[in-house]
Order: C-alpha cells, then structure tokens, then sequence
C-alpha cells in the first residue's frame, strides 16, 4: 500500500492534468481506445478492398459501439438482418419505380413509416434491426435515384460496408479486453435469488403490510424483466449462456409464478387477520412455518440451491401430514373452508418454490443435461402506439419528400436519409423532443470538427499514419462522451457527425461546397425529424399509453378467463408484468396514479392467478355439468368485473361466486379455488373496496 | 469448386459461400462446446474462437478451391 502510494504519487505531481483525467476513468478511456481503434480498422480495411465509401462502414463501427461485447454482438446481428431486408426492399423499390418519383418517393415513406412502427413494438435490438431495414433502404436507393442503373452496384456497396464495419466492431470489442455483459447478468441473477429467499425466509412470521408486499413486488417485477432483457443480449455474447438459455427463461417463469403465489397467500393471511380469524391464522401460519426452518441454513450456504433444494423437497413431503393434522384441530365449515385454501396455496408456492431453486442449481452446474420445457417471456405490446409512429414517420418522410420535388433541392436525398434515420431512433425514446435537439446539437459540433478537420487538416497529410494523426484527436471526443452517461447523447451525435462530414475516401476528394452543401441538408433533416414529434407527440410514456396500458393490464384478467388454457399461466404471468412494468417506469414514485397501478397490478395477479387454477382444476375434474355451469358463470362475470369495474358488476360477480360456492359443496377440489377468488373480491384493501357497499362488515364467506 | 459462381448473372466469389457455411459450422461447435462447458479451458475463449474459425475457412477454401 505505502510503496504503490509512493510510486503514484510523483507521478500525479509530474502530470497533475494527465492522472487527473484518467483517475476514474478507465473503464471509459478503455472504450475510447476500443472504439478508436474499431474505427480506423474499419476505415484501413475498407480501402485496402476498395470499397466505395469507408465512412459507411466507419459510421456503422461508430453506432454499433458499446461497453459491453454482448451488446455489441446482439446490436450487429440485428443491424444485420435490418441491413439484408432494407437493402433488398430498396433495390425492390429503385426496380419498380424508376421513372416515377412520386410513387417511388411515397413508398419509401410508408416502408419507412412501417419500420418505424414496427421498432416499437419490440425490445432491445430488435428494434433497432427494424430501424435499421427502414432507414438502410433510403441508403441504397436514394444515392441511386439520379442513376438507377447503378442501383445494383450502390445496393452491394453499402451491404458490404456495412458488413465489413460490423465484424470489425464485433471482432475488436470481443478480442480487445473484452467487458462481459454474462458477469453482469450472472451477478444480478443471484442476487435476486438471494432477496427472493431472503424475502421468503424474513416473512414466515405471519403478516406483510400491504405497503411493503407492493414495493417487494416492483422489485421483483424490474429484476423479472431485466433479466429477459440482458438475457436477449448475452446470448450473443457466450456460447455457455446460449446453452443456458431455455433454462434461464424456466428459471425466470418459476419465480414469477412463486412470487404470484406467495403474494396471494400473503394477501389471504392478512385478510383473516383482520377479520380476527386468529385461530385459522395461526393454523396457517404453523403450515408456512417449515418453509422458513428449510430455508434457515448455516450461514455459509443461505442461498446454495444445491443445500436448498433436498430440504424443501423435504419439507414438501411433510406438508399433507402437517395439514390434515392442523385442519383437525378447526371448526368444520367456514374455518376450514379458509385453512383449505391457504394450504392449496401454499401448496402450491412450495412446488413452485422447489423449481425455482432446482433450475437454478441446474444452471450454477457445468454441464447442461437433457431438455426442459420451452417456455417464452411475452411482452405486452401496443398496435395503437405503433400505429402513431407509422403516422409520424410517414408524414416526416412524405413532407420532405413535396418539398423536393417541388424545390429541385440538390441535396435532398442527405436531409431525407438524415430524417429517416433520427425518426426512426427518436420513436421509442421517453423524452424525443428534448433527445433529438441534444443528439442535433452534437452532430453539429460534430460537423464542424469535421470540417476543420478535412479542410485544414487533412489536406497537408500524407499516408494513413498521418490520416489518424490529423483526425484522432477530434475522433477521441465522440466515444469519450458517449462513455459518459451524462453526455451520451451529444456524444452519439458527434460521433456519427463528423465521421459524416469527413467522408474518408482513397483517395480523398476535398469539395468545399459538397460539403458545406451536404452540412445544411444534414442538419435540417435531423431538425425535421425533431420537429414531427411537436406535431405528432410521441407515445412512449404519455398519459394516454399509460392509461392504455392500465386497461390492458387489468384486461389479463379477462384474457386469464376467456383464453385457451395451454400454456396461459406463463403468459399471464409474464405478460401482466411486462405492461405493469412499461407502465410504472414512466410514472414518479409514490405519486397517486403509481400506488394505484401497483395496488390494481397485485389484484390483477391475485384474481387472474387464482381464475386460470380454477378453470384449469374444473378442466381436471369430473365436476357434474350443473357445476360446471355455475362455475363458469362466476369465471365471466370476474372477467365482466375487470373489464369494466363498477359497483354492479363487483355485487353480481360476487353472487356469482358465491352460488358456485354452494353449487360445489359436492366438488372438494374447487372450492377453495372460488373461495380465493371470493376473498379477492372483497378485500378491503384492493382497489375493488372502493365499490364495496358501505357500512357491510368485511367477512369473507 | 469454381472461383466464381453465377447465380442469375452476378457473380458470386466462390469463397463467400464457403464463409457462410463455417460460420454455419462454428455455430454447431459452439453449441456444443457450450453445452459440455468446454471453454473453461481456455485462456482467452473469443480469441480461440476466432483462431478455431481461421483455421476452419483456411483449410475449406484451401481444400476446396484449390
């Protein structure tokens, strides 16, 4: 320690300004150096083939860039796939139009429009592989426009940049002091391990305080969804990952389906408690309670599966001896009807718990043995907002399109594939208006270095050595702001404007007044594209989205009644928390419209949870049709509840129920299914109370 | 196998199809190097895999070019 402390200190006196910008910093000024080097590779490659323009596949290298190898892959493989549709729809369209501008030109609007759409309805890269097919159709075709029969030669051109940019940055970012997304992801998976058996072990005391139940719920929620999403990208990244896949997905769907069932029990507990039902709490409570001894370890191996796992498979065989021996010590009727259904639902956590546990000891193994079954996460996906960034998009491009033909302007293909490009990644940002004036006033900067750079610079070097000794220094500013989250807007902006605007070519051509030209309709494309979001606001995180998604998410609910059973528990469970999340990440915390959310978020996955186990005991069961009949009425008139709730629906959905109740006497097995459904109807604490008749006391049963 | 190949009047290198079969054929070694765990023993696992792809396309354009 004294000899390093010695060692630096000299040093920083030496160069004070030199060790402070690199104190902190490595990890940026390593992405700097990666990228940097990224790029001139690409540029040296491209020339030594020849190819027409190594900016293309510079530019491409500078896009693709990012910290983590995984990102980098998963980005390319897409960019790939929206390269190969987008180059292919271009030529398609350049060979069917030649001659006609406005059919041409309107076309290319609508695909444009139609990808952009398309972007936001999916996650992650996808996304951007739909932008990409958008925006690289405007590459291919509209440089061609003046000279169609180049068309073909243009099109292989611009796919073999950018081909050639993409295995350089994928090559570079993976072999050069790669930084692993898989730690990330592994590091984050175990953590929420821990905390969901932590939680679990914490709680067997009894009752959870309905606040803290809803904040365990959002975390629980964001770690669901962040691991589908690290998990599409690290895929890319490692093949051990890849292996894993399919088990990481099971693992994902096993806590969800736990954290369901756990807070449902929760839920039932807390209801009895405060009718004063102590005796069939403390019944309850004496079940749960071996679960918590299963999971209390030495300290060493808290959150081992492999110790885990035998002693809750354990604790499961005990479970229906402990039970019959609690429910006799219970007044028959009512009070067992309540022991019966919390232990159904424990029951059932405790399965759920032990797959957990089990696919995550699968997956610390080494080898990944035999098949599991394939399950997928299933987001909650909005055709409407699409539908507004089809519009936005269409009429930006369309616009700009009249004002060409109309001006004559010379340079309008720039400011058209600027406009496409920016629409395009502006649609699935929070905030576009304020993004794209940032990334416009970095790809202005960015300009100008470039200018400077290419006419004063440039012209007095000779050789590539000193292309990248005139062009580092303004190179370097780009990466090293977008490593900065604060300024990674601006820094994107440079980095794509300057690579732009210097065009390297072999050799180089020097045009004042192309480029100058070239400039202006640049950046009144980036404006337009900045200016249709003013006339059609953007979706992502309105007030309208949210409250669409509101509707949706408490219309799970319906889905869990009305849709085919294969396979609906997963799709349930990852669906309604895809869109509670969508909808959560946009609200402030702790603001009315968030507690309402969270609070109809767990009502919806207490009724719909318990709505498919019911219909898909009912389907298990010989039930006699006059059962069937009354059980299925109480199923669509919750679902009539959720889809509209008001005080009329609440008091006929709960009658509904409460018939098939009485109908099911002879039916053991359904029963406490509806009795569940009947306590979540009437929990005082749900936001359905708010339609609950005044002055009733609140028993359930 | 012909240097060229036309596929409806452009010509094709013969190389490019031989590329994407490798890749084809390291993904199939990847999943499979994978799935046993294997890349714990080695050092760098991406620079493996790009020397194991050079020398996988080396041979098959060597081989079935020449």
């Amino acid at each position: 320690m004294a000899s390093a402390a010695t060692k630096t200190g000299p040093a920083a006196r030496r160069w004070p300004l030199l060790a402070e910008a690199f104190a902190g910093e490595g990890r940026a000024w390593l992405f700097v150096f990666k990228t940097v080097l990224a790029l001139y590779l690409a540029a040296w490659l491209a020339m030594w083939l020849r190819l027409e323009q190594p900016a293309t596949a510079m530019i491409t290298v500078g896009i693709v860039m990012h910290p983590h190898s995984g990102m980098v892959r998963a980005k390319s493989f897409y960019r790939a796939i929206g390269t190969l549709c987008g180059s292919a729809f271009g030529l398609a369209l350049l060979c069917a139009f030649p001659q006609q501008r406005v059919l041409f030109l309107l076309c290319m609007s609508l695909w444009v429009g139609l990808c952009a759409g398309g972007a936001t309805l999916y996650r992650n890269f996808q996304a951007y592989g739909f932008v990409l097919a958008g925006y690289t159709a405007a590459i291919v075709a509209l440089p061609a426009i003046g000279n169609p029969l180049g068309v073909f030669d243009s099109a292989l051109m611009r796919v073999s940049e950018v081909m050639l940019g993409l295995l350089v940055a994928g090559t570079v970012s993976d072999l050069v002091f790669p930084e692993r997304l898989r730690l990330v992801l592994r590091q984050g998976a175990r953590e929420h391990f821990a905390h969901f058996i932590d939680f679990v072990r914490g709680s067997t005391g009894g009752s959870i305080p309905r606040a803290a139940m809803e904040q365990a719920h959002l975390r629980f929620v964001r770690a669901a969804v962040q691991l589908e999403d690290q998990r599409a990208s690290v895929i890319f990244e490692d093949p051990e990952i890849r292996a894993r896949s399919t088990r990481m997905r099971l693992l994902n769907q096993h806590n969800m389906a736990a954290a369901t069932s756990f807070q449902s029990l929760h839920h039932l507990i807390n209801r009895l408690q405060r009718e004063r039902r102590d005796a069939e709490v403390a019944a309850l409570i004496a079940l749960y309670r071996p679960i918590g001894a299963a999971l209390t370890t030495s300290p060493a191996d808290l959150h081992d599966p492999a110790v885990l796992a035998p002693r809750l498979r354990a604790c499961a065989q005990q479970l229906p001896a402990l039970q019959a021996k609690l429910r006799t010590d219970l007044a028959p009727g009512r009070a067992q009807l309540a022991f019966d259904t919390g232990a159904t639902v424990l029951k059932r956590f405790l399965d759920e718990l032990c797959g957990y546990v089990e696919v995550e000891l699968a997956l610390r193994g080494r080898v990944q043995r035999g098949g599991v079954e394939r399950v997928h996460f299933r987001r909650g996906n909005d055709a409407t907002g699409a539908l507004v960034a089809v519009l936005r998009s269409f009429l930006t491009m369309s616009t700009l399109s009249v004002f060409w033909i109309a001006s004559g302007w010379t340079y309008g293909a720039s400011a058209m594939l600027l406009a496409t490009i920016f629409s395009g990644l502006f649609a699935a940002t929070a905030n576009p208006l304020a993004s794209a004036f940032t990334m416009l006033g970095g790809y202005a900067a960015g300009m100008l270095a470039g200018l400077f750079a290419a006419f004063v610079l440039l012209p007095g070097s000779d050789g590539f050595a000193m292309l990248v000794a005139a062009t580092l220094p303004l190179l370097l500013i780009g990466p090293w702001l977008a490593a900065h989250a604060r300024h990674a807007g601006i820094g994107g902006g440079y980095a794509l404007g300057i690579v732009y605007i210097l065009a390297l070519k072999n050799p180089m051509v020097y045009d004042p007044t192309h480029a100058f030209n070239d400039a202006i309709a640049q950046v009144a494309g980036v404006a337009l594209a900045a200016v249709a979001f003013v006339f059609v606001p953007r979706v992502t995180g309105s007030g309208w989205q949210r409250r669409r998604q509101f509707r949706r998410l408490r219309e799970q609910v319906v889905e869990a009644a009305c849709a085919p059973l294969d396979g609906l528990s997963w799709r349930f469970e990852s669906e309604s928390r895809d869109l509670f999340h969508q909808a959560i990440v946009h609200t402030r915390p702790d603001s009315r419209e968030s507690r309402e959310l969270l609070a109809w978020a767990l009502a919806v996955h207490e009724s719909g949870r318990a709505l498919i186990e019911l219909r898909q005991q009912l389907r298990a069961s010989a039930a006699p049709p006059e059962v069937r009949e009354a059980v299925e009425r109480a199923v669509q008139a919750v679902a009539q509840l959720y889809r509209g709730p008001d005080a009329v629906r609440r008091q006929q959905a709960e009658d509904a129920v409460r018939e098939a109740i009485g109908v099911c006497a002879a039916a053991p097995a359904l029963r406490p299914r509806l009795y569940q459904l009947l306590g979540a109807l009437r929990d005082d604490e749900s936001p359905l109370a708010s339609w609950m008749p005044a002055g009733e006391p609140a028993h359930a049963a | 196998m012909p240097h060229e190949i036309a596929i409806q009047g452009v010509l094709v290198p013969g190389l490019l199809p031989i590329f994407l079969g490798c890749l084809l054929l390291m993904a199939l070694v990847d999943v499979l190097i994978g799935r046993y765990g294997l890349y714990r023993y080695v050092w760098h696992p991406p620079l493996f895999r790009l020397a194991l792809f050079a020398c996988l396309f080396g041979l098959a354009g060597l081989l079935l070019l020449n």
